[in-house]
């Protein structure tokens, strides 16, 4: 039966990373449309159209670029073979198993235990871990790990979440410009500009907001089911249970380097405040060790 | 109206007849493409055997019998003809190596010996490599199997003449390391 819960699952993130891409395309044109209403509406069309191309060429790069955009903003560094050789080993054994095509390998510095995958299919995907990772995990503990991140990887987690990173990013900027350009604004008022600059700062403040809860909502229920298509792959819950564990007593720094819009990937949240968009990892163990 | 009613079903039951042809055919390409993975593994292991004599010969000179064991399993290994046949040499091999590298652990020099190291190192990623081959080749004559069983596909495998096919087995008996004893 899991197989059929697991092929829901990938056209499920399909379906929804298009949908995705549909929002985030509407959520900039009628950006733009308020923004035309609030300052000078003599300007619509040339607004318009530049908001449409601009959101055309966002979205196009972040669905193509977006594994790279995630592995620059980290500073992570291409994995080579020769250094790091059971790295490559342990995902190389996991493509076996999983049937899923290699990823380009990357290590990240850092002294926490930490990975996160990302990219547009399995065909263009990355994995990255952290140096602390590579240091402090057994060999079947960091093999649970990247399996956990193979499994994202396989069930098309990778293209949702990645987009809404995207996303999130794209809203908080996209918000704070509108929200400053209020300041520089010139005096005259009508009555008709005011209320679309109402609209404006309402949209501007509540829509980060709602993408905050959003993506909270989504990353929680993936990890679970990542943690179990990584025992599907290792068919060893243990691994990855140890490697949870020692996440869990390791009291390593939240990581700087990590921006929030960026959190939701890793494998434990990776800014360790209590707003988690990752479930608690006593859960995971207890999911795990009933398997 | 009736006709257009009727090309109408036709046309459905044509697709979902190519439907289930398809899959049947991408399940069993599946099927192959996995168990040449297991061939190429079990090769690459079998190649990595002469490199490994070589360098324990020097420092293990008392250990004929336990090298012998492990060169002749290579032998069968690589004379076997179907995938049963390689698979139980290649535990038969995995026996005699796990025997030799408890044998080594008495040989400081040898334990020093980085070509050594990495020749064991490679030798036990192949492993897992062999298990994980082997463990998708079975998960993916589950599906096949599972198509071929349930309704509707059940009816198809018919239609295709598509058979059952059998998983890769081994018994507890050939599973289980050989004792190592001093």
């Amino acid at each position: 039966m899991q197989r059929i819960d697991f092929r829901d699952q990938i056209s499920k993130n399909k379906r929804n990373s298009f949908l995705l891409i549909i929002i985030i395309f509407a959520i900039f044109v009628l950006f733009g449309y308020v923004i035309s209403f609030a300052f000078d509406p003599g300007w619509f069309f040339v607004i318009m159209i530049i908001s449409i191309i601009f959101s055309l060429s966002y979205i196009l790069i972040s669905y193509y670029k977006s594994d790279k955009i995630a592995i620059m903003s980290v500073r992570a560094k291409r994995a080579s073979r020769e250094k790091y050789k059971q790295y490559y080993d342990l995902v190389e054994g996991l493509t076996i198993a999983s049937g899923l095509p290699m990823p380009k390998l990357y290590v990240m510095n850092s002294s926490q235990i930490n990975a996160f995958a990302s990219g547009r299919n399995p065909e263009n995907a990355v994995v990255c871990v952290t140096t602390g990772a590579l240091e402090k995990l057994e060999k079947r503990e960091l093999e649970g790990v990247l399996a956990h991140e193979l499994g994202h990887i396989r069930n098309y987690d990778i293209r949702y979440m990645t987009l809404v990173t995207v996303m999130v990013g794209m809203i908080a900027i996209v918000s704070e410009i509108f929200l400053r350009s209020l300041w520089f604004r010139s005096g005259d008022n009508d009555n008709r500009n005011g209320i679309f600059i109402l609209i404006g700062i309402a949209m501007a403040i509540l829509a980060p907001i709602a993408v905050y809860f959003v993506q909270m909502a989504i990353s929680r229920k993936r990890e679970y089911s990542a943690d179990a298509t990584a025992v599907k792959f290792t068919r060893y819950p243990n691994g990855l249970i140890k490697a949870l564990k020692k996440i869990k007593d390791e009291h390593s720094p939240p990581e700087k380097k990590v921006s929030k819009a960026l959190a939701p990937l890793f494998f434990s949240n990776p800014l360790k405040n209590l707003a988690s968009t990752h479930p608690p990892i006593e859960k995971r163990i207890e999911a795990l060790e009933r398997m | 109206m009736l006709l257009w009613l009727l090309l109408g079903v036709a046309g459905f039951i044509l697709l979902v007849i190519f439907y289930y042809y398809n899959k049947f055919a991408v399940l069993s390409n599946r099927i192959d493409n996995s168990l040449s993975q297991i061939n190429v593994q079990l090769k690459r292991r079998a190649d990595l055997i002469p490199n490994l004599v070589e360098s324990v010969k020097g420092f293990m000179k008392h250990e004929r019998a336990a090298i012998k064991a492990v060169t002749d399993a290579r032998k069968t290994l690589v004379g076997a003809r179907d995938i049963v046949g390689k698979v139980k040499a290649d535990n038969v091999l995995e026996n005699a190596l796990s025997r030799l590298f408890a044998i080594a652990e008495g040989y400081p020099d040898l334990k020093a010996n980085t070509n050594f190291l990495e020749l064991q190192r490679e030798l036990s990623s192949t492993e897992d490599r062999i298990a994980y081959a082997r463990q998708f080749y079975n998960d993916s004559i589950l599906s096949y199997n599972n198509l071929c069983t349930t309704f509707p596909g059940r009816f198809f495998s018919k239609l295709f003449h598509r058979q059952l096919k059998d998983y890769l087995e081994i018994t507890e008996k050939e599973k289980k390391l050989v004792k190592v004893e001093f």
